[in-house]
């Protein structure tokens, strides 16, 4: 009996809290157990657990909407209150991760400030999250150290018992309405390398974007700001493109974006004795591009990027629509004829293999083509 | 059996060449001495914090103990099983072990840097620190051989206190203290001689057992479990050379026969103790397999073959020989090489074989610590000197006995 | 001696015999407690999250009273061109390695004691001055060290330094979990600063089970090892790298506590004093027979 009541009285919690949670709360693509701890949450007790961290955020906003700063002073101490320039850190971030570089949680609802899950205190209960102090470093010190090659406190903190100078209190004024100029995408890049058959790695930046479908952050993971930024290097932003680039990285390093795609092609598919042209169908698989398939993205044949498969070169492995009375035969620059409107596509292509001649012997016995036609060639199309 | 011989005084001039270059070695030893007491071990010293340990630990310490291991496997052989006939050799021996001990401890003494604090094992104990135990055995055994000495200075004393002006008066009570004690000791000596072989067998052994816990910073030749019993067994054999060694050097020294039947005979126990501990320390190379390190030129390598080989192998197979056994120079050189070889193997076990895993100055001793190392040996050989010359140690052919002169190392006429 | 008849020998053997065996009870006791509490604290270093400021060393310098320089130079990284040890000055250093994921970002390692669970210098000193408390920390007691250095050489990650050039009063110097500090309360003073909080304070097990979460999240980040965990039986610090730890020279320790095997040998032979008691006795008999031999012989 007892457990009936209680079988009850969970159902009917479990209907009320579900009245009653937010609308965009469906949409999140999180797994209940990603916020509570129990199975069965209730308004009064939703036994949340602590700040999950999953990458869950699904505000996104435009950097240029964002606040331009931020003060941020909860812990300050000996230093003065940090004046974050936010909107250009978030134009920075969209060049990579995002809102989420920074802000890792914030479920459905509005941006959470830090301090709401990172406590003040180092000495705390909860320690498997850092504190706040910690918090905000972590997310500072990891980019702006690695193209600064410094971490010593004053290079974000003026001290409180040091007065600024006027001129200071300019640079950073001005600094707050900066914002990020827009990126540049190279064409390409040539990266010359110590390997000895083929020198010279040739890069299409452009191509491997819009074409092939790579994100920024497929490769650009955690070079960000030392990729333009790096105080210990020529500045790349200066590269003339198109001139060889030294390496500076370890092999593997160099290697590691790249073999998340050619991780089974030879060296020599990218290491040239000269800088490549740009990437060609038929060159690379042997199959030339028609004029139809060269406006196409790689995706829309080869499904997602990352992963091409090869497919064969069957027209209807693609075009599984084109059936007698649907394709128009013209495209092929050969209108058919009224009484062969009608046929198979097999009557003519053996085995619907459109790569060899089509054959007229199934039905004619004294025809043979290319010197007899089933229709009439298209002006201006290809025979 | 009869004794022809009987240990006496060595009357002979104290000072020659060869003294008065100890002297200036032992002098040299002391004023680097004083430097350490006065301004630190850092400054004497090349030790630093990867090498806390050098030869003051490797040579006066471990070195010590083992060499002086010829005080309790004679005692053993004199009084437990009662040989008698090796009854001339005992004094000798536990005199080399007395003053062994006594530098020993002096050892310690200047190594440690807290020295004011020697007495602090005696009421502050651990009883499974290894050092410890070392600490204790070393200390008691001390007061056992100078007790167990006391008899030859009750000898040497009674009915010839002879002091001289206003200390006169102390002659008659200091006399008869040292009969009660003479009366006292003769009756208690086994408790004390028992004790001494325990005592030793102890910190012998647990002298190897020190550098077990460094682990991985031995080096593997010689790190092995039974590095205990490695130990004890090498002090028992080096214990016989060694005073086969000191026979023969102090025959030498004073122009007396040595004693070769004894010696010799000594001599015959050596092979089967050298042959286990070969035995056990080749036994332990292949079973853990450490033969491999063997492989690699370095100074580890190197070392331990020369321990191996010069140590224990070459004299193993000379203590088999009768024409070695035989005759003074060959027995010489025999006992010198295993002596050589224990020296070594201590050596090389402290201070050869420690391979800290973070080194960022290597080791060498310094001058200031070869110097007082060298200093104490001189200064020991000194002190041995003058007790021998005026205690009852030695023994000699009794006037009324006529001696054969078959056996003779070279130069031993003088 | 030889003059006392047989009745003196047993007598005394047997003084002697109850004279040790009462001294085997006293040392039973007087072993050191190894307290080893469930509660016991520990601190998670995550050398990924490191960023080698140092603000570390001038804490821990400040907090034990060494002469250190002021906070502002610690920022000069040509420290990091040499690797660097605790010694009797620092008791905690920071060492700079590559890290093979990003070379923009070297991996900094903050060394001092690891607080091992079972630790070889307690095992080790002569005095009983070592020991293990039940908050984690393996401490000294500096007025019962006779300065034998023996910790040192047994310890196997190379911590304790000494301080050779004094000639008075040279003391043994280590990282001792800031133990007058958490007795009131407070967080260890390296912990206390850290920037970035790679230092991690809290309860040994919790601190694995954090520690184990985070390469759970970020399994390409981390290599699958918390060093500390099981090395030499447990220590109380614990690191978390992105790379071998040998390539950040940890040094390479099997899980068995480093005291282990001398301990048992010890205990061996002093189970008790029953082996140095029979070596006594058999010795004792052998010659009381020899005597007799001899003197049946006479």
């Amino acid at each position: 009996m007892k457990k009936i009541i209680m079988l009850w009285a969970a159902l009917a919690a479990i209907c009320f809290a579900q009245n009653k949670i937010s609308k965009n709360h469906p949409s999140t693509s999180l797994t209940c157990k990603t916020c509570h701890a129990c199975e069965v949450p209730t308004k009064q007790d939703p036994c949340l657990n602590a700040c999950p961290r999953a990458s869950m955020v699904t505000v996104y906003q435009p950097a240029e909407k964002t606040k331009n700063v931020v003060t941020l002073g909860e812990i300050s101490k000996k230093y003065m209150p940090v004046i974050f320039q936010h909107r250009i850190h978030a134009e920075m971030a969209e060049m990579s991760g995002g809102c989420t570089t920074c802000h890792h949680y914030n479920t459905s609802g509005p941006i959470q400030p830090c301090k709401n899950c990172h406590l003040l205190n180092r000495k705390r209960d909860d320690i498997s999250k850092p504190d706040l102090e910690a918090a905000y470093h972590r997310q500072c010190i990891t980019c702006h150290r690695e193209w600064s090659h410094q971490n010593n406190c004053v290079s974000c903190h003026a001290l409180k018992s040091s007065m600024l100078s006027s001129a200071e209190m300019q640079k950073a004024k001005a600094l707050e309405s900066k914002t990020h100029p827009k990126l540049v995408v190279p064409k390409k890049l040539v990266f010359q390398t110590n390997d000895k058959d083929g020198k010279l790695v040739t890069f299409f930046h452009d191509e491997h974007i819009n074409l092939f479908g790579a994100k920024c952050v497929d490769c650009h993971q955690q070079q960000n700001c030392s990729m333009c930024h790096d105080k210990g290097k020529a500045n790349m932003v200066n590269n003339p493109e198109g001139m060889p680039i030294k390496m500076q990285k370890s092999k593997a390093e160099h290697h590691k974006p790249c073999f998340t795609c050619h991780q089974n092609d030879d060296c020599s598919v990218c290491h040239k004795d000269k800088v490549a042209g740009p990437f060609n169908h038929e060159i690379r698989t042997g199959w030339a591009l028609n004029r139809f398939h060269a406006k196409l993205s790689c995706t829309k044949c080869h499904g997602s990027s990352y992963k091409f498969t090869k497919l064969d070169n069957n027209c209807i492995s693609c075009h599984k629509d084109w059936k007698p009375g649907t394709f128009k035969h013209e495209v092929t620059g050969l209108k058919l004829s009224k009484n062969h409107l009608d046929a198979d596509c097999s009557d003519c292509h053996i085995n619907k293999d459109f790569s060899k001649p089509p054959t007229c012997t199934n039905c004619h016995d004294d025809k043979s083509f290319p010197k007899d036609k089933p229709g009439t060639l298209v002006a201006g199309k290809r025979s | 059996m009869d004794s022809y011989t009987k240990p006496a005084q060595i009357k002979k001039k104290y000072f020659t060449p060869g003294v008065v270059i100890l002297i200036l070695f032992a002098l040299n030893g002391l004023f680097w001495l004083a430097g350490r007491f006065f301004f630190g071990i850092g400054a004497v010293t090349n030790l630093n914090n990867q090498y806390p340990w050098g030869i003051w630990i490797g040579i006066d310490v471990a070195a010590g103990v083992a060499l002086a291991a010829g005080g309790f496997t004679t005692a053993a052989l004199g009084h437990v099983i009662h040989r008698e006939y090796y009854h001339d050799i005992v004094r000798p021996a536990l005199l080399t072990a007395m003053l062994g001990y006594t530098f020993v401890a002096i050892g310690v003494f200047i190594d440690i840097g807290r020295w004011y604090y020697i007495w602090h094992p005696l009421i502050m104990w651990n009883g499974s620190s290894a050092l410890f135990e070392v600490g204790i055995c070393v200390m008691i055994y001390v007061t056992v051989l100078y007790i167990e000495f006391l008899p030859v200075v009750c000898e040497r004393f009674i009915g010839h206190m002879n002091l001289k002006g206003a200390f006169a008066f102390l002659n008659k009570p200091v006399e008869k203290i040292l009969i009660l004690l003479n009366r006292g000791l003769s009756k208690t000596m086994f408790i004390f001689i028992i004790a001494g072989v325990v005592l030793s067998t102890l910190h012998q052994s647990s002298l190897g057992t020190l550098m077990i816990i460094a682990g991985p910073k031995i080096n593997p030749l010689w790190q092995t479990p039974i590095l205990p019993l490695l130990f004890l067994l090498s002090a028992i054999a080096v214990g016989f050379p060694m005073v086969i060694f000191e026979s023969l050097i102090a025959a030498r020294s004073f122009g007396l026969k040595p004693e070769m039947k004894v010696l010799s005979k000594l001599g015959t126990m050596v092979a089967p103790i050298l042959g286990v501990y070969l035995a056990f320390k080749l036994g332990d190379m292949f079973i853990r397999e450490t033969f491999v390190y063997l492989t690699s030129f370095n100074l580890q390598s190197v070392m331990f073959v020369i321990e191996l080989l010069f140590g224990v192998i070459i004299p193993l197979r000379m203590f088999l020989s009768k024409a070695v056994l035989n005759s003074p120079l060959w027995l010489f050189v025999a006992s010198s090489l295993v002596i050589f070889g224990v020296f070594i193997n201590r050596l090389n076990d402290f201070v050869i074989a420690y391979n800290p895993p973070y080194k960022l100055v290597s080791y060498f001793p310094s001058i200031g610590e070869i110097s007082i190392t060298v200093g104490f040996i001189c200064l020991l050989i000194l002190i041995y000197r003058f007790i021998v010359m005026n205690f009852p140690v030695i023994s000699q052919p009794d006037r009324s006995y006529s001696l054969s002169t078959k056996f003779s190392i070279r130069g031993s006429e003088k | 001696m030889g003059k006392q008849n047989r009745r003196d020998f047993l007598k005394t053997t047997a003084i002697a015999g109850t004279a040790i065996s009462g001294l085997s009870i006293k040392s039973a006791k007087a072993a050191p407690k190894d307290i080893l509490s469930e509660d016991r604290m520990g601190v998670l270093v995550d050398t990924t999250v490191c960023i080698g400021c140092r603000n570390c060393e001038w804490a821990c310098k400040t907090a034990h009273d060494l002469p250190t320089q002021s906070l502002d130079k610690y920022s000069d990284r040509s420290v990091f061109k040499e690797m660097r040890r605790p010694d009797e000055s620092a008791l905690t250093v920071v060492n700079e390695y590559p890290n093979p994921q990003n070379s923009e970002i070297p991996t900094d390692v903050k060394v001092q004691c690891m607080h091992c669970d079972h630790p070889a210098c307690v095992s080790a000193c002569i005095v009983g001055a070592f020991s293990k408390h039940e908050n984690g920390s393996v401490v000294w007691d500096t007025n019962k060290c006779i300065g034998c250095r023996y910790c040192m050489v047994a310890c196997p990650f190379q911590v304790p330094a000494f301080q050779f050039d004094k000639a008075l009063n040279p003391q043994i110097k280590k990282c001792d979990f800031c133990f007058e500090r958490t007795k009131v309360g407070k967080l260890p003073a390296c912990v206390e600063i850290c920037p970035v909080e790679a230092l991690t304070y809290g309860n040994r097990n919790d601190l694995v089970k954090i520690a184990r979460e985070r390469i759970r999240r970020n399994p390409e980040k981390y290599v699958n090892h918390i060093f500390g965990e099981y090395e030499v039986g447990g220590t109380s610090w614990l690191y978390l790298a992105n790379q071998d730890f040998s390539k950040l020279q940890f040094p390479k320790l099997g899980d068995k506590p480093a005291p282990g095997v001398s301990e048992s040998i010890q205990h061996g032979i002093f189970a008790y004093f029953v082996p140095p008691v029979s070596l006594y006795a058999l010795l004792g008999g052998l010659m009381w027979i020899t005597k007799r031999k001899n003197e049946s012989e006479e």
